[in-house]
C-alpha cells in the first residue's frame, strides 16, 4: 500500500496505520487532539449520562452571539 | 523532550522509589500483579456507583501495581514467562472490570445507547490486545496503532477526574476500531508478502 501525495491524505493516512512510538511530536499531537475533543466537546452533543452543560464550546458560542 | 516524554519522565521519579521498597520487602511480582486487579475491581465499583473521582484515585493505585510489577521482576531477577503470561491474563480482567463498572452504571441510569457504547468499546479494547497476540504466534511483530491499555488506562483517568467519561469512551471506541484494523491488515500484508497467506 502506498501512502497517499497529498500533505492531508498523508495526515490523515499515518493517523490511521498509526506506527509511531510513544514521547514522539506525532504522539503529543494526538495526545493533545484527542485531550480537546474529550475536555472542549460539550457533554449536551454526547448525550453525556453523567455530566452535562454545553462546555468551552458552547461558551464561546455563547458570547459569539 | 516531548511533552508525553516529560510527563512520562515525571510520573517514574515516585514510582522509582516504590519499586525500590517492593525489591527490598522481596515481593513476587506475581502477587503485585494480583493485588492490582483486586484494587481494579474496587475502582470499577466506584465506576458503578458513579463515583468518578474515587474511581479516578482508586485507579491510579491500581495502575501503579500494574506498572511497578515488570520492573519488580527485573530488578529481583524474576523474569518468567509465566509472569508475562500472568501479566496479560490479569490485565483483561482489570480492563474488562473497569468497562463492566460502566456498562452497569449506564443501564442503571437506563442509558442503553452509551451502555451499548461501553460494551463496544470493551470489545474492541479486548480485540486489540487478542490481535496482537494472535499475529504475533504468526508473525515477529505486530505492535500498530494508537490505542493500547496504557493509553486506555490514562484516558479512563482523565474521564473519572473531569466527568467527561462519555467523550472518552468514544475516543476509546474509534481509536480501538482502528487499531484492531491496522493489526489485521498489517498481519495479512506480512503474511502476503512471505506467501504464508495461502497456506491453510
Amino acid at each position: 500500500m502506498k501512502n497517499p501525495a497529498t500533505l492531508p491524505g498523508r495526515v490523515l493516512w499515518n493517523a490511521f496505520f498509526w506506527t509511531y512510538e510513544r514521547a514522539t511530536w506525532q504522539y503529543d499531537l494526538m495526545v493533545i487532539a484527542i485531550l480537546a475533543f474529550v475536555w472542549l466537546t460539550p457533554p449536551d452533543w454526547l448525550g453525556d449520562p453523567t455530566a452535562h452543560g454545553s462546555g468551552p464550546i458552547g461558551w464561546l458560542l455563547d458570547r459569539l452571539r | 523532550m516531548t511533552f508525553t516524554g516529560l510527563v512520562g519522565r515525571i510520573c517514574l521519579f515516585p514510582l522509582r522509589a516504590i519499586i525500590r521498597a517492593c525489591v527490598v520487602l522481596r515481593i513476587h511480582p506475581n502477587v503485585l500483579t494480583f493485588v492490582g486487579v483486586l484494587i481494579n475491581f474496587a475502582a470499577a465499583w466506584a465506576l458503578a456507583l458513579g463515583r468518578f473521582v474515587t474511581a479516578g484515585f482508586i485507579m491510579i493505585v491500581a495502575n501503579i501495581f500494574d506498572f511497578i510489577d515488570g520492573k519488580v521482576a527485573v530488578e529481583l531477577g524474576q523474569v518468567s514467562e509465566f509472569g508475562g503470561f500472568w501479566d496479560s491474563v490479569i490485565d483483561r480482567f482489570s480492563d474488562i472490570a473497569l468497562f463492566i463498572g460502566l456498562i452497569y452504571l449506564y443501564s442503571h441510569l437506563g442509558r442503553t445507547d452509551y451502555v451499548m457504547i461501553t460494551s463496544l468499546a470493551m470489545m474492541f479494547s479486548i480485540m486489540t490486545s487478542y490481535t496482537r497476540a494472535r499475529a504475533e504466534s504468526l508473525i515477529a511483530r505486530c505492535k500498530v496503532g494508537f490505542m493500547e491499555r496504557p493509553e486506555r488506562i490514562v484516558l479512563f483517568m482523565i474521564g473519572a477526574f473531569t466527568n467527561r467519561m462519555a467523550g472518552v469512551l468514544w475516543v476509546i471506541l474509534v481509536l480501538s476500531i482502528f487499531t484492531v484494523a491496522d493489526r489485521i491488515i498489517l498481519t495479512y500484508r506480512e503474511l502476503r508478502t512471505t506467501g504464508r497467506e495461502a497456506v491453510v
